[in-house]
């Protein structure tokens, strides 16, 4: 008869399955690992993997083996030169030695809460030997690289190691932006009415140098043609004299006579007397010499 | 009915011997003869099959037996996993990483001995800081400024306020999956403080204008620098500032200088139009001036020229006949004005006659057209 013999059989494979998987844990390749027999540690598993324990003996707690993050809150730090900011620092950080965490930390929660105390009172303690415009300049590394040297010096404690420890935000409390915003803003506007006066001082000089250009330019014409006018009257004069000056006695009774035509006008009243050379026949046909006669020339 | 040969544990052959306490009613003819239900047969035919379930057994073990193999063949099946193009293929052996497989179709073994993991290596992937745009917030809207990520100081003590976006993507698939907890979250805290770092050494006026390029340079190598510290097996294809400006509470009197520089040159303009304006017309003016001189100046030669050319023609031939010429002169002229004017004739030998000059009178008569005058009669 084999039916019992199956079985047990049966029955002994169902029992090596059960301790198997009872004896055999798997460690992935982001975790790692500490034995725990009656509640006590054992050993540490670190290396990803399949691995033994003692069956029902012995526990396993899984802690993670990847860089973690730390982020404590935003905290109001002095600056050396009691000016104040927000500092927004976080860290990262490996669990090394899973043993030690357990012992000190036991969980994540608590051991962000106690770390990071730590770390935002290394923040302060650093902050506090810079002032503001330090933090603006190369020097913002040379602090994160001495906090985070601070902090590395407290990790082994807690069984960890810090990869990296760097400030985020730090800004300027509300009051302090304020003021910032108002210099910035008073800062732009005193430029802007700077640029603006340039540019009505700009208008006015080009203006006016425009207005001298015009004078000159008149006045250069103006002198221009009282020149040629004077030329004109230079040569009428000479030309004039020219010819009148072929005969001055001449030119005297011509100019004479033309003067009397053009200033005695019409309407004009005279009171003559017979003796001018006009009325010389006008008592008889033979004549008188008036006053008026002219000698004859030549 | 195999039961009918079978010897149990419970009794010999179904057939005889039926001493049962219900005594031998309808046992004797077996099988053969349906009689009313015997309870004997009953909890047989239960036993039975419950003995059937037991594995062991031996023809209804074979069932089970095959339903085992089939699920163990299916098991193995599951193994078989496709890697996209883009992707790439991390297998694990009982957690422990082995190696990276490419695209295609693959084959590993399924849990709970071996893991496959395909993370895109190929996408390029997006984080936006100071700002989400529509696909952070679930395609509702648009953009929505974030200020606590977007001002930062800048070297100069001033406050600026940018929105900027970073472009990665896995450059290692097993350092990506194995070595930070929160790849993403990490290298977008790392990027704001890159960021921060780089602005607080540029000046307000550098990062609003020149700077740009460099600033976005300078925080991708740092930002770079910084993951490559953490082993992330990421690879930061860009950074780009999408926003630089001035905080929102000031941002008006930057704008301000902005229009200050526009009503500069706007004056400046003005100015020129003016020149334009004045200069050609004072020089057309000029022109006019200097041809209306000499304009003057020809006439007056001319007019110079043709007096002296009448006069020597009247002299020329005044020449000719001089007493002739001057009489003849004078008594035409003489004409010409004695004519058109008021005469009174008064001889002087004349007798008592007192010259009585009303002079307003005569200045009455000669502005008008009026009858000439009257002298004493002679």
């Amino acid at each position: 008869m084999n039916r019992p013999i199956l079985v047990v059989l049966g029955l002994l494979v169902v029992a090596v399955l059960v301790v198997a998987s009872s004896a055999l844990f798997v460690v992935h390749q982001t975790q790692q690992a500490i034995v725990l027999q009656f509640g006590n540690p054992i050993r540490v598993e670190r290396e990803p993997g399949l691995k033994f324990k003692l069956p029902f003996v012995q526990d396993v707690t899984y802690y993670d083996r990847r860089i973690l993050d730390l982020d404590p809150p935003v905290q109001e730090v002095i600056l050396s030169d009691q000016k104040r900011i927000n500092v927004d620092a976080f860290a990262r950080f490996r669990i090394l030695d899973p043993l030690e965490f357990r012992r000190r930390a036991v969980t994540l929660a608590n051991f962000r809460q106690v770390f990071g105390g730590r770390l935002n009172s290394a923040i302060r303690s650093e902050i506090a030997k810079v002032d503001l415009q330090d933090m603006l300049t190369g020097k913002r590394a040379e602090v994160m690289d001495r906090i985070k040297d601070l902090v590395a010096t407290v990790a082994p404690e807690f069984g960890v190691e810090v990869v990296d420890v760097r400030i985020g935000r730090t800004d300027l409390p509300e009051t302090t932006s304020q003021a910032v915003y108002n210099r910035m803003r008073s800062q732009r506007v005193a430029q802007a009415a700077q640029l603006r006066a340039e540019g009505e001082e700009l208008k006015a000089k080009i203006q006016a140098d425009a207005d001298r250009q015009r004078t000159v330019i008149l006045a250069d014409a103006q002198r221009t043609s009282q020149t040629l006018r004077g030329e004109g009257e230079g040569v009428r004069t000479q030309t004039l004299n020219r010819a009148f000056g072929t005969d001055p006695a001449f030119f005297e009774l011509y100019r004479t006579l033309e003067a009397y035509q053009g200033a005695l006008s019409d309407g004009t009243t005279m009171i003559l007397t017979p003796d001018s050379e006009f009325f010389r026949y006008f008592g008889g046909s033979a004549g008188t010499p008036g006053e008026a006669a002219k000698k004859p020339q030549r | 009915m195999a039961w009918k040969n079978q010897g149990g544990p419970w009794g010999g052959g179904g057939n005889g011997g039926d001493q049962g306490p219900w005594g031998g009613r309808g046992s004797g003819g077996g099988p053969s003869m349906p009689g009313p239900p015997d309870l004997e047969e009953l909890l047989r035919r239960g036993q039975d099959r419950f003995r059937r379930a037991l594995p062991g057994g031996f023809g209804g073990g074979r069932v089970v037996g095959l339903a085992v193999l089939a699920g163990v063949a299916l098991w193995f099946a599951s193994g078989f996993y496709r890697v996209q193009p883009g992707e790439l293929g991390v297998e694990l052996l009982f957690g422990q990483y082995l190696r990276v497989t490419t695209p295609g179709l693959n084959y590993w073994l399924p849990r709970p001995f071996g893991q496959v993991i395909t993370p895109n290596v190929e996408r390029t992937n997006q984080i936006n800081i100071g700002y989400r745009g529509a696909a952070d917030v679930g395609g509702i809207g648009g953009t929505r400024d974030v200020p606590q990520e977007s001002l930062m100081l800048t070297g100069d003590q001033n406050i600026i306020d940018i929105d900027f976006v970073v472009q990665w993507r896995v450059k290692n698939a097993s350092d990506f999956l194995f070595n930070i907890r929160d790849p993403e979250p990490t290298i977008k805290i790392a990027a704001e403080s890159a960021m921060r770092e780089v602005v607080g050494q540029t000046t307000l006026e550098d990062a609003l204008t020149v700077k740009r390029q460099g600033v976005e340079e300078r925080t991708r190598e740092l930002l770079q620098s910084i993951l490559d510290e953490y082993g992330a097996g990421v690879m930061i294809a860009d950074v780009k500032l999408q926003k630089v400006d001035p905080p929102a509470q000031v941002i008006d009197a930057f704008n301000d200088v902005q229009r200050a520089r526009q009503d500069k040159e706007r004056k400046q303009n003005e100015a020129m139009t003016y020149t334009n304006d004045i200069l050609p017309r004072a020089k057309g003016e000029a022109q006019r001036m200097i041809q209306d001189a000499t304009a003057y100046k020809e006439k007056l030669i001319r007019e110079a020229e043709g007096e002296a050319n009448r006069f020597l023609s009247v002299y020329n031939a005044y020449v000719q006949n001089k007493d002739v010429t001057r009489t003849r002169l004078y008594l035409e002229r003489m004409q010409q004005i004695l004519k058109d004017s008021e005469k009174v004739i008064i001889d002087k030998g004349g007798t008592g006659v007192v010259p009585y000059l009303p002079l307003p009178e005569l200045r009455r008569r000669s502005e008008q057209p009026a009858a000439g005058g009257e002298g004493a009669p002679k």
